[in-house]
């Protein structure tokens, strides 16, 4: 017995010296192969770049404002409610499936909040009722997680593509939306602390964007760092290997859909917050724009593959881009068109870096 | 019994050799049938300590279905499986894993996008409180593991993503994983399919390193040649019996290929 573990002491020793080679590497050549190895690697270049080339251009032009706190409160505002509807959306994909419905459950969660909300006597006045908003949104998040929950039950309980499940939930909620409230638009003001909490700001840094960096704080953690971020890895990078090895795919997919309802309902909770008026149609399209963030940040489609990192980047670059083009004024549609080229760029250098490292 | 009559009956089943001493995994008189298809029938098979298998036969013989049946996630329609003596239920992988039995899949049961580390304690990681992640300790204990499997592998980074392996280093992963769990038995299905010829030599050297060590394989392959480097005992299935069991020290490889080819 000691004769082996004698050998094996030995026989690890090169392994051991890799790592530490490892551990030892300089700087730059720990920068490198971190691009090189991590799905998000090429994003981040990217991101890099746009950044340096964007605040050099302001810095030498004063008339492009991007570096003013009036466009860094803009932008970052209209970061969070897709990013923390990317969250949710990027780690179902990670798992190995998809939902379409994310933008169809924003807006009608939302609204049912601010419904509630209103009901209760939550809205901002003389005798507010503060607890109301507070109640009203858990159960705007509880529909939103419910609703992500049944996905996943039909998708997982009749073996089909979760693509053709929440293709139907998106059309199937944006019609129980219409029902529920007609078509106008929706006045939401909650009252205190509630509005504070989800829409005052700390300088030029609105509440929503906390919440995305906390919701992000959280979700790195729970993927990267947790038994039940590892098992999103596995069933979506190869379900029967997981299976072989004693995982429940159907518990581990079904948190997945469910967390992604409830991001979903809690992207859209905090933009009724913000702009105070929910439109019933406000999250249309959101759920391929969530995916694209997901996709230009690394995720592989067919799943398990990507990070928290490469879903922040994606959508902060997606949002610099608009802002850009906005300081420029730039026509709407070129927002659509850079998008739709960042999409093919962003996998093609993803797949040319992996292919080099 | 209500056997089928096999469509071309050109061996008689055989009773086979009875193990000497308790088995590790002993199946008496297996049965399994698919509506009206029976795929295994009156069965007996056992593997003892220390000890290589080698379950032969053509396709369809039935070993696909025996190795699955062993593995857990196929269980019998009648028939007893006794696990150190003990009669046992195997209906699912959990069953057989409580049992020592790990399977090394043909098309292998590891995850490509992740890393080696992640892949050995995938389903059993090491956890701090509140279920996160003990990464430290994880790495630590993949060092150790592969500097035991090194040999077969040439692999030395455990942060390394197991899609970068070839398929011979896969199978060390695979291997390596199923040793460190305790596992005393290694069901290998096809595993040299796969294989370059040095990786294949490597993983044969390796089944007999892990015999010294007290680790019992079943190697089900279609390569005799490969079976007779190795094993200790010889077991050719046709339409779902056993129509030859032999000891190495009793019988030849022509012998051996004589059964398999005339079933």
């Amino acid at each position: 017995m000691s004769m082996t573990q004698g050998d094996t002491a030995a026989s690890s020793d090169h392994i051991r010296r890799a790592v530490d080679l490892r551990n030892q590497r300089g700087g730059l050549v720990k920068l490198r192969d971190w691009i090189t190895s991590r799905p998000e690697g090429g994003i981040a270049v990217l991101f890099a770049a746009v950044q340096i080339v964007v605040i050099a251009a302001a810095l030498a032009n004063p008339q492009f404002r991007y570096l003013s706190d009036a466009n860094i409160a803009v932008m970052l505002k209209a970061i969070a409610p897709l990013g923390i509807m990317a969250l949710g959306v990027g780690v179902l994909m990670i798992a190995g499936e998809f939902d379409l419905s994310v933008g169809s459950l924003y807006s009608f969660c939302a609204i049912v909040t601010a419904t509630l909300s209103a009901q209760w006597g939550g809205d901002a006045g003389g005798d507010a009722v503060a607890w109301a908003p507070f109640a009203a949104a858990a159960i705007g998040l509880a529909v939103g997680t419910g609703a992500g929950l049944l996905n996943g039950y039909v998708t997982l309980k009749f073996n089909i593509p979760s693509f053709i499940t929440t293709l139907g939930a998106m059309l199937m909620w944006k019609g129980v939306t219409l029902l529920y409230h007609g078509a106008t638009s929706l006045r939401f003001k909650p009252s205190e602390p509630f509005a504070t909490l989800f829409g005052g700001s700390v300088g030029i840094v609105h509440a929503s964007i906390i919440w995305f960096l906390i919701a992000a704080v959280l979700f790195w953690a729970m993927l990267h760092h947790h038994r039940i971020g590892n098992h999103f890895f596995a069933v979506g990078g190869n379900r029967q290997a997981a299976v072989a090895i004693g995982i429940n795919p159907v518990k581990t997919k079904l948190i997945a859909f469910g967390l992604t309802g409830f991001m979903a309902a809690f992207a859209g909770i905090i933009a009724g917050t913000r702009v105070s008026s929910i439109q019933p149609g406000g999250g249309q399209g959101l759920e391929l724009v969530a995916i694209a963030a997901c996709v230009i940040g690394g995720h592989a489609l067919m799943g398990g593959r990507g990070s928290i990192l490469g879903i922040v980047l994606g959508t902060a670059l997606m949002f610099t881009i608009q802002d850009v083009l906005l300081l420029m004024r730039a026509p709407g549609f070129y927002f659509e068109m850079f998008v739709g080229a960042l999409i093919v760029v962003a996998v093609i250098m993803n797949m040319a870096i992996r292919r080099r490292g | 019994m209500n056997a089928i009559e096999p469509i071309a009956p050109s061996e008689p089943p055989v009773k086979g050799t009875a193990p000497a001493g308790t088995p590790l995994l002993e199946m008496r008189d297996i049965v399994k049938r698919y509506g009206s298809f029976t795929a295994l029938d009156g069965m007996d098979f056992h593997v003892g300590k220390a000890e290589v298998v080698a379950l032969l036969g053509d396709n369809g013989a039935g070993k696909s279905t025996l190795v699955k049946m062993m593995s857990g996630i196929n269980p019998p329609t009648s028939g007893q499986i006794l696990a150190n003596g003990k009669a046992v239920q195997f209906r699912c992988r959990a069953d057989s894993e409580a049992a020592g039995v790990e399977t090394i899949y043909q098309d292998i049961a590891l995850v490509d996008a992740m890393s080696i580390t992640r892949n050995i304690f995938l389903g059993r990681e090491i956890v701090k409180p509140g279920g996160f992640l003990d990464h430290r300790a994880m790495e630590e204990k993949t060092i150790e593991i592969l500097g035991s499997a090194v040999q077969i592998s040439g692999i030395d980074d455990p942060e390394k993503e197991v899609g970068f392996l070839s398929g011979g280093q896969k199978q060390a992963v695979a291997i390596a994983r199923a040793v460190h769990f305790k596992r005393n038995i290694l069901l290998l299905d096809e595993p040299t399919s796969a294989l370059s010829v040095r990786e294949t030599e490597h993983l044969l050297a390796y089944l007999r390193e892990l015999r010294g060590q007290g680790t019992s394989s079943v190697l089900v392959t279609h390569n005799i040649y490969h079976a007779f480097q190795v094993c200790d005992r010889f077991v050719v299935m046709s339409h779902g019996q056993k129509v030859f069991e032999a000891a190495k020290a009793d019988t030849s490889i022509d012998e051996v290929t004589y059964h398999v080819i005339r079933t």
